[in-house]
């Protein structure tokens, strides 16, 4: 006697439903681990290292070939810079006496005020980028310094031209950087716009992946905005210390209410070419 | 067996490498921008007789793949899977030549993106319109092609020199 197991044929609604609940089950799993808060456990945080140091090795010999090219084509300009250089080099001894100056002026008010550090307090920690942007849609560079190193979520980075971003997250010898660049509209970055009369404040909305700018709102229309004003970050929030350069303003408009005016800000770093950036550690109240 | 990994790794390497060499951001996507690890999967496809090695290893450089480069698992490995489906699927539907499997490499890395859309627009991962993704997708075309040509002859070539066999 043949026991040949019955196949059983499930109804091709059962089958739907079973599609449907796993693909709502999948979503909110999704929801949870692709949260930028989310932190790493032990094994893909050294599975990233590893890998990461491999992938550095690997890619030192092209970008030491990449950096030598670089290097050469910055020589063939430096006739020009140095011509720039000569003409702001009278201007640097009375900029030094200013700084000099404000700087004895805040300590002095810290003094009076009894604050121990300003928003604008912090240390840098240079690192390198190894990797950047995989995947495409996630808009993040992976930098080679991590919680060794004293890296922190939420950190700042920066580079010489301006913000970059933040730290989203920290393995033991690697760090990821969400950059600025993204439209989270769960992160805003409070920002500071001056144009030597006023002080004004906004928050960055948006950005927008075609024209390359970033939308600065809740300005209020009773106050003057020009075209070429830097933009700044104000320090308010928590996370971007105060006075790093986002960028300027290109365009002005207002919204669609009348009642405030929408900013198109240009960032002045460049992203697509970040080779090196600085971490920035804000200075704890202890120190 | 062997040779599809190391064309994996090889692959899985080569996105850390191209994303330094060609650096790509959302506002400015590389020509040279596409997902490597998905066209090595299709190419290694015809390879397998046995699927469930197959499976087993797009799953493992899913992982990898989330782990390393995205920080998002299991996104990419269930991605990952579903693009082996596809793969499966079509390969059932057409023969094994240089245009099927380059229309196939196109597919899957359509079928990626899409799918990455759709599912960070849902979580609200970040605000994206649909003329981001057909950029990236229309950015990932050319680049998809011709890793695709270049790895399918190689794959040929090695199968039929050291008269290797399928992954049984």
């Amino acid at each position: 006697m043949m026991l040949g197991k019955k196949k059983k044929n499930i109804p091709k609604k059962y089958v739907a439903i079973i599609i449907i609940i796993l693909v709502i089950v999948i979503l909110v799993i999704f929801s949870f681990t692709l949260r930028d808060d989310k932190k790493l456990n032990p094994v893909e945080s050294f599975i990233r290292d590893i890998t990461i140091y491999a992938e550095k090795i690997i890619t030192y010999p092209f970008n030491y070939l990449s950096n030598k090219i670089d290097d050469y084509n910055d020589l063939k300009s430096v006739s020009k810079d140095n011509d720039i250089l000569e003409t702001s080099i009278d201007r640097i001894d009375s900029i030094e006496a200013e700084n000099i100056e404000l700087r004895r002026q805040l300590e002095k008010m810290k003094e009076e005020l009894n604050i121990d550090y300003t928003l604008s307090d912090y240390e840098y920690l240079n690192a390198t980028v190894v990797s950047r942007n995989v995947g495409y849609w996630y808009n993040t560079i992976t930098i080679d310094k991590g919680s060794y190193n004293g890296v922190e979520k939420d950190m700042v980075v920066i580079n010489a031209k301006g913000l970059i971003g933040r730290v989203i997250r920290v393995t033991t010898f690697s760090s990821d950087v969400r950059l600025i660049t993204t439209s989270d509209t769960n992160n805003k970055i409070s920002v500071h716009l001056t144009n030597g009369d006023y002080d004004l404040y906004g928050l960055i909305n948006n950005y927008d992946y075609d024209d390359n700018y970033l939308e600065v709102e809740g300005i209020s229309n009773t106050k003057d905005v020009n075209v070429g004003d830097f933009v700044y970050t104000s320090g308010l929030g928590g996370v971007f210390p105060s006075g790093i350069l986002i960028g300027s303003v290109t365009e002005i408009s207002t919204d669609s209410y009348d009642l405030a005016k929408i900013i198109k800000v240009t960032p002045s770093a460049d992203f697509t070419d970040i080779n090196y950036v600085s971490i920035l550690k804000r200075k704890s109240s202890e120190e | 067996m062997i040779v599809s990994i190391i064309y994996l790794l090889f692959s899985f390497i080569l996105e850390g490498f191209m994303s330094n060499i060609f650096s790509s951001t959302l506002s400015n996507i590389s020509i040279f921008s596409t997902i490597y690890t998905v066209v090595a999967i299709v190419v290694i496809y015809p390879y397998f007789v046995n699927e469930k090695k197959f499976f087993l290893l797009i799953g493992i450089f899913g992982f990898l793949f989330d782990v390393v480069y995205t920080s998002t698992f299991p996104l990419n490995l269930i991605i990952f899977l579903l693009i082996g489906l596809v793969v499966k699927l079509l390969n059932s539907l057409f023969q094994d030549n240089i245009l099927m499997c380059s229309l196939i490499s196109l597919l899957c890395i359509i079928t990626y993106h899409v799918v990455t859309f759709i599912v960070l627009i849902i979580v609200k991962y970040a605000d994206y319109n649909v003329m981001l993704l057909f950029n990236i997708i229309i950015h990932s075309l050319l680049t998809t092609l011709i890793y695709t040509i270049i790895s399918y002859f190689i794959f040929k070539f090695i199968f039929s020199k050291f008269n290797l066999k399928q992954v049984k």
